[in-house]
């Protein structure tokens, strides 16, 4: 039996959650400004000494095979690129939320991490396709944070799950966000918009994270960055990378066409980009050790 | 016991007693499995995308990830434990090919790799004996290398069998 969550209890869950660090905060601030550059954000991590340390370790790693050390931190940041800076960063401060084992979706451990960045990279590369005006960083951010709500409300959905796919079959339930609301009263995008007002982050990605399943919904200046990202979801879960057993029991709206051109080719070929790029990503992200793994 | 663990367009085969052939999470790909009754020969493809004209060079490389290369590829495979390399006397299953809810034309990936699928199969000579496509679900696939029995799993819902 579950019970519905109050406003004061996702309250006392998000203030039990660390915040985001100054730096991480800083640099999901740059990548929302289209005008800011790499020298932004060395500036940025350069401030930050575990940051700097785990940028360098990173970029030192045996996944990445450089030959030479890399001991300055421009030259590491450009090698990298400002992504995995970001990604890092965030990946970080967050560490104890992407790695939660989401057991009321029957998710396993470091199923969320995996899916995030799957769409992130997916959201990314949607933003790259010529017609559109999306900034791809702030696309691949906006992918890395889009369920971060799932974290917090996941334990309140324990036992729930055959339950819930049995009803969203028989059509009690038009997808697994009703059922979400249904039982504990509250959806995970609500949830991660919640966190997004706590953490203060960016209004694009406070965004994204709020209406990624209903992206008609968001502001119409972001609507493009949203809908990049809800097809970003759909395209990670599609890949067989979902959170457990909500996975593809989302609503995938068709009004995308509106913003942003899509071919079913070019959606191939976004979608083996992704494997290659995320294989490539993982092993980055899993070479400096003690990550999100 | 043994297992052999297929990624994405990876294949594999195995006649080893006790073996299993494994793949994770099948979302829109598809799992083409092949038994041969007469070698005892279980093999595998997990092909995510159904022409390998968008991207030669990646079919070169692996070209499990393509359906029109990667079932060629698997009967080159399997005719390696005296298989026949057509395929004549295998069991063809089928499993995978899922779709997200509501899903437009362009999205319908699942769809086209399953009949992509069916299409390459029909070429041979083959056609499937039983297949779980479809569907708004992800699938883990187990097949039994002694009794080819194949288990199907996804996070939520009981094990069925194919
Ligand atoms: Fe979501
Ligand atoms: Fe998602």
């Amino acid at each position: 039996m579950t019970e519905k969550i109050s406003h004061e209890e996702i309250q006392k869950v998000i203030k039990s959650v660390p915040l985001l660090s100054p730096s991480a905060n800083q640099l999901l601030q740059a990548t929302t400004d289209p005008d800011h550059d790499q020298g932004d954000i060395v500036q940025i991590v350069k401030l930050d000494a575990t940051l700097t340390a785990r940028v360098l370790k990173i970029v030192n790693s045996a996944a990445i095979g450089l030959i030479n050390e890399i001991t300055s931190l421009e030259r590491a940041i450009s090698y990298l690129g400002e992504r995995l800076v970001v990604g890092i960063a965030v990946g970080d401060c967050a560490a104890q939320l992407f790695d939660k084992e989401l057991k009321g979706y029957e998710g396993e451990h470091g199923d969320l991490w995996r899916h995030d960045l799957r769409t992130a990279i997916a959201s990314r590369e949607i933003a790259t396709l010529s017609n559109l005006k999306i900034n791809p960083d702030l696309a691949f951010t906006a992918g890395l944070l889009h369920d971060i709500g799932k974290s917090l409300i996941s334990d309140y959905l324990q036992g729930t799950a055959s339950e819930v796919l049995s009803k969203i079959e028989n059509e009690e339930y038009g997808d697994y966000l009703t059922a979400e609301e249904e039982l504990i009263g509250i959806d995970h995008p609500r949830a991660g918009y919640e966190l997004a007002l706590a953490w203060k982050l960016p209004e694009a990605i406070t965004e994204a994270i709020r209406f990624h399943h209903t992206p008609a919904e968001a502001r119409e200046d972001l609507r493009e960055l949203v809908y990049a990202v809800h097809l970003g979801d759909n395209i990670a879960m599609l890949g067989g990378c979902g959170t457990g057993a909500d996975s593809m029991h989302y609503k995938l709206d068709p009004n995308y066409s509106q913003y942003i051109e899509l071919k079913s080719e070019e959606l191939a070929r976004v979608m083996l980009t992704v494997d290659v790029e995320f294989n490539k990503l993982e092993r980055s992200f899993s070479a400096a050790g003690d990550s999100n793994q | 016991m043994g297992q052999i663990i297929l990624g994405v367009g990876d294949y594999g085969a195995s006649n080893r007693p006790g073996e299993e052939v494994k793949t994770f999470a099948l979302g829109s790909c598809v799992s083409v499995i092949l038994l041969d009754p007469k070698t005892r020969t279980v093999g595998m493809v997990h092909v995510a995308l159904p022409e390998s004209t968008i991207n030669k060079a990646k079919s070169l490389e692996k070209p499990g990830y393509f359906v029109d290369t990667g079932i060629p590829a698997l009967l080159v495979e399997m005719a390696k434990f005296g298989c026949n390399p057509k395929g004549k006397g295998m069991v063809v299953k089928l499993c995978g090919g899922a779709n997200v809810m509501d899903t437009n034309d362009t999205f319908q990936i699942g769809k086209r790799n399953g009949l992509a699928v069916k299409k390459i199969l029909w070429k041979y000579g083959m056609g499937a004996v039983a297949e779980d496509l479809g569907g708004n679900f992800s699938r883990t696939v187990t097949v039994s290398v002694d009794t080819g029995e194949i288990i199907l799993s996804s996070p939520g819902r009981s094990n069925w069998k194919l």
